[in-house]
């Protein structure tokens, strides 16, 4: 699965564009697109020792039990908790209020979703692999660098290093890191969804572009096999927070941006936002038309540990990954304790392609998926 | 006592027919149904006096539904399914002459009147539905009871119930208030009786000797107003309607002028031209489409639902509401979309409410050069005669003919071989005009296909789902032909051949009278080159073709087979 994975990236080409333009190019093009998958770029090749030499971690039966003990409990006390509540779906009273309040402040019990600081170290295996998505974020070299497995560039992804032993982020797409597919699959259905459009003379050729994400007024559509409908219509919000005006290039058939912070305002339940400072870009195009992107730089760890913190029931690895956050963080350190406040991070995602418009009905962007895109909405004086 | 003599001597007893129905009702459940499915298959034999003119017609599902909206309200929901119809010779309409109730549609039609009756009595629609207030509410009242199953009845059985009729549903309707102490559980049992009478599921004809010209008979006034009802508005006679069949208006030209063209100038003609357009391009069958997800993706469950619903929208904003040219269905660029469809067929649709929810109906018009117009481009038609997987310019050839053209093409012949045709890896066929020809070769197979696939190939760019492409299997679509001598690339230029063609409008023509008859009309009368004629001089508007043939004595003739029949008796 991983190489199948690395081979299609490795055949992915811009080179494939001229082959879906129409006879005669436009002088500047701008194709539409939204993006209808989206995660922590997770590398896992399928095996179970690949980075995480000791395995330690275990699942989260495991280590939430050894956090138990690490509290006082004792050992068949703590996995008898672990195994009520694994043997059921609904939450067992007594888990909870074990399992989520095992918070100490003061020496009382209290909610580890609440006071995540409140909880001694679990102390998880980090990652110490070889690889890892990413972008080269300082410019220096360093013992915490990855190599990234497309670029094979020197990267930055802290992110990785603190989550890639824990079970639920050692995924390959289509799969994504547990919590965040269950997100997904609300966010697609509820929440709008974010436009990317691509401007160029002409993208069929290497050369100077614009990339523009936004967010529409709307949220995906799904197509018969419930992944994101192709060519449908999304009405650009123009009030949206999201709107980043990104300078690029197409270079060998890849499409990188000049580094920016980049902002995405989101309305689900993981991902309220992602914002990202010296913000990095690598965008891809398959034969089918579909983008897969990388897109890294410094985040809020807090922020993104938040986003697990703030659905106990679902906690998973919640603090494990709060506290690995914390102790890996790379950046922005702050003035007084010295603790680093953002940590390098990569996200994966995909787009397919779509009609782009304005509030006014005017076409902003069109897929180029399709054999005649049009570039006026019929239906605009209606 | 046979089933039959069963059902006889309950008609005996009660002096209506669906009370063979109800007192079925205490015999066993597999009795019961047995016996009221044989009601009504004795009761259509027993109308049907010729083989070739049977003279009763089942009513449709949709000419269900709409009556109970029409009688009690959009608010009354019906969501089961009902019997499956039967087309016949390109129209279920013809089909229904035919239709009986088998047990397990009896089932279906009981728990719908139980469902419906519930939703009239109870306490959200009693108020404005049952127009008197019971002296009691938990004992019968004969006096609101026979107020309410008389006006009802009436509107449900198209003519006013006999005395007999009301005093025996007003006795059930007593008899169950006062056991379940609820006058309303008492019109719901009568009410449900009237439902499932063959009296309301089946249209029948009854005819009378006609006082004009003795020893003649004609349609008595409520099988015309039943008639008209059906035909143009898919729906049971309203009260004026009814009026004008029980004040003889009806049986004068210009009554009946008065109320068709009241009628066609109604709102309710929507319904009407609907229901025939549905029935004309067999839209039900979409009921059953499925295309392969894995290949189109973008024929989502909001695309197949929407998709017949683009093709009626289409009809009745250019034959209703802009009264053009019946011709020109097939050249207009003026459609509607929602954002599902749109995808589909790859255009943009702007949508600007927030989060566009629920998807809404935007008016889309294609531009000049679009490979896209008319009704047959849409996905109602290229998708539904299409397979699950690939195209079929057969099929689509095939329902060309006969739903456009009224030309019947025959079945296959038994033991073809479809192999070559059904091989799309196949390295020397790459496309299915290539296999087509090839398989023309054979030359049983010649004939039929000579009709079928040049017009189906002219479609070819529209994928099974109803997509566009140019290439299959990485080759350049052809979609070249010659129709009457034109020739033609594509369905733009193939509609544009075919818009003076005269067996256009000559077959919707027929297909609209038997829309409105149950039969095909026969030879060639000067009735017939009147309706023809009419249609003609209104530039083929397609309301004018309704109302002349609404208006023409050829609509409620009375067959000679059947008088003579009836003679006999």
């Amino acid at each position: 699965m991983p190489n199948k994975f690395h081979n299609l990236l490795s055949v992915s080409i811009w080179m494939a564009l001229p082959l879906c333009l129409n006879p005669i190019a436009a002088q500047a093009e701008s194709r539409g697109y939204v993006i209808g998958w989206l995660a922590t770029a997770s590398y896992y090749t399928g095996d179970v020792k690949m980075g995480c030499p000791d395995g330690r971690n275990g699942g989260v039966v495991e280590m939430h039990a050894r956090e138990l003990e690490a509290i006082g409990f004792g050992k068949k006390e703590a996995v008898e908790l672990q195994r009520k509540q694994r043997d059921t779906d609904a939450i067992v009273p007594e888990y909870r209020d074990k399992v989520y309040n095992r918070a100490r402040i003061n020496g009382k019990e209290g909610s580890v979703f609440t006071y995540p600081d409140f909880t001694s170290d679990p102390n998880v295996e980090l990652y110490s692999g070889k690889y890892a998505y990413g972008f080269d974020l300082t410019g220096t070299a360093g013992p915490s660098k990855f190599e990234d497995p497309e670029t094979h560039a020197r990267v930055d992804n802290q992110l990785w290093r603190a989550l890639g032993c824990i079970n639920q982020y050692r995924t390959f797409p289509p799969q994504k890191p547990m919590l965040e597919d269950t997100s997904w699959d609300v966010f697609v259905d509820n929440a709008p969804a974010w436009t990317v459009q691509i401007n160029g003379d002409d993208l069929s050729k290497d050369g100077k572009v614009t990339v523009t994400i936004g967010r529409a007024t709307q949220h995906l559509l799904r197509d018969a096999t419930s992944s994101t409908l192709r060519d449908a219509t999304y009405i650009v919000d123009p009030a949206s927070k999201t709107r980043n005006v990104l300078e690029g290039e197409i270079k060998d058939g890849v499409l990188t941006i000049k580094p920016a912070h980049i902002y995405l305002e989101g309305e689900l339940p993981f991902y309220m936002d992602i914002e990202l400072d010296n913000g990095h870009m690598r965008v891809n195009r398959q034969p089918d038309g579909k983008l897969i992107a990388y897109m890294g730089g410094f985040t809020d760890w807090k922020r993104y540990a938040y986003m697990s913190t703030a659905r106990p029931f679902q906690d998973a690895a919640a603090i494990e990954g709060y506290h690995a956050l914390k102790k890996v963080a790379d950046s922005d350190p702050d003035p007084v304790t010295g603790q680093n406040r953002k940590i390098s991070a990569t996200f994966r995602w995909e787009a397919v392609p779509a009609y782009l418009a304005d509030s006014k009905g005017n076409i902003l962007a069109s897929p180029d998926d399709l054999v005649q895109p049009q570039k006026v909405a019929n239906n605009a004086a209606q | 006592m046979t089933i039959f003599e069963k059902v006889e001597i309950d008609k005996t007893m009660n002096g209506i027919r669906h009370f063979s129905v109800r007192h079925a009702k205490s015999l066993s459940v597999g009795a019961c149904l047995l016996v009221i499915a044989a009601s009504f298959g004795a009761r259509a034999a027993e109308t049907n006096v010729s083989a070739d003119k049977p003279t009763s017609m089942r009513i449709s599902s949709s000419q269900y539904r709409r009556t109970i909206a029409d009688i009690f309200g959009s608010s009354i929901v019906i969501t089961a399914r009902f019997e499956a119809e039967t087309r016949e010779n390109g129209l279920l309409a013809i089909g229904a002459l035919n239709n009986s109730v088998s047990e397990d549609g009896f089932e279906r039609y009981y728990e719908i009147a139980k469902d419906v009756a519930a939703q009239v009595t109870d306490k959200r629609h009693r108020a404005v539905l049952i127009p008197c207030k019971p002296k009691s509410a938990t004992a019968g009242d004969e006096v609101c009871a026979r107020k309410f199953l008389a006006t009802t009845g009436r509107l449900l059985f198209r003519r006013p119930l006999k005395n007999d009729e009301i005093q025996a549903l007003v006795a059930v309707s007593k008899d169950t208030a006062n056991k379940k102490k609820d006058f309303y559980a008492g019109i719901s049992t009568s009410l449900i009786d009237l439902l499932i009478s063959p009296d309301f599921l089946f249209r029948y004809r009854n005819i009378e000797p006609d006082p004009a010209r003795p020893g003649h008979f004609r349609l008595d006034s409520y099988s015309k107003a039943a008639i008209l009802s059906s035909f143009l508005w898919n729906s049971n006679p309203d009260d004026l309607l009814l009026k004008a069949a029980e004040n003889g208006s009806l049986q004068t030209d210009k009554g009946l002028a008065m109320q068709v063209d009241r009628m066609i100038s109604s709102p309710e003609i929507e319904s009407g031209v609907r229901a025939f357009f549905s029935d004309m391009l067999g839209l039900d069958q979409f009921d059953v489409l499925s295309k392969d997800a894995k290949f189109f993706p973008r024929f989502t469950p909001d695309a197949k639902r929407d998709a017949p619903e683009q093709t009626l929208r289409t009809i009745v904003d250019h034959v209703v509401d802009r009264q053009g040219d019946y011709r020109d269905l097939f050249t207009t660029r003026h459609t509607f979309m929602t954002r599902a469809l749109a995808a589909l067929y790859g255009v943009p649709l702007v949508e600007t409410t927030d989060n566009a929810r629920p998807m809404r109906w935007l008016a889309y018009t294609y531009p000049e050069g679009d490979p896209r117009a008319g009704i047959l481009s849409q996905a109602s038609f290229v998708a539904l005669y299409s397979g699950a997987g690939r195209t079929s310019p057969t099929i689509r050839g095939k329902n060309f003919r006969l739903n456009i053209l009224c030309q019947v093409v025959p079945p296959p012949p038994p033991n073809v071989d479809f192999s070559l045709i059904q091989d799309i890896t196949n390295p020397k066929f790459k496309t299915v005009r290539d296999r087509l020809t090839a398989h023309r070769s054979n030359p049983t197979c010649a004939g039929c296909h000579r009709l079928m696939d040049p017009v189906g190939l002219a479609f070819e760019n529209f994928d099974s789902s109803g997509g566009f492409r140019t290439t299959e299997n990485g080759v350049p679509i052809d979609t070249s032909g010659e129709w009457n001598g034109v020739k033609f690339s594509g369905p733009v230029e193939l509609t544009k051949a075919l818009h003076d063609d005269p067996a256009v409008t000559a077959c919707v023509a027929r297909k609209v009278f038997a829309f409105a008859s149950g039969a095909m009309p026969s030879g060639n009368s000067a009735q017939w080159k009147e309706i023809q004629t009419k249609f003609a001089d209104s530039h083929f508007n397609f309301l004018q073709l309704m109302r002349a043939i609404a208006v023409s004595d050829l609509l409620y003739s009375v067959p000679e087979t059947r008088v003579s029949l009836l003679e006999h008796k």
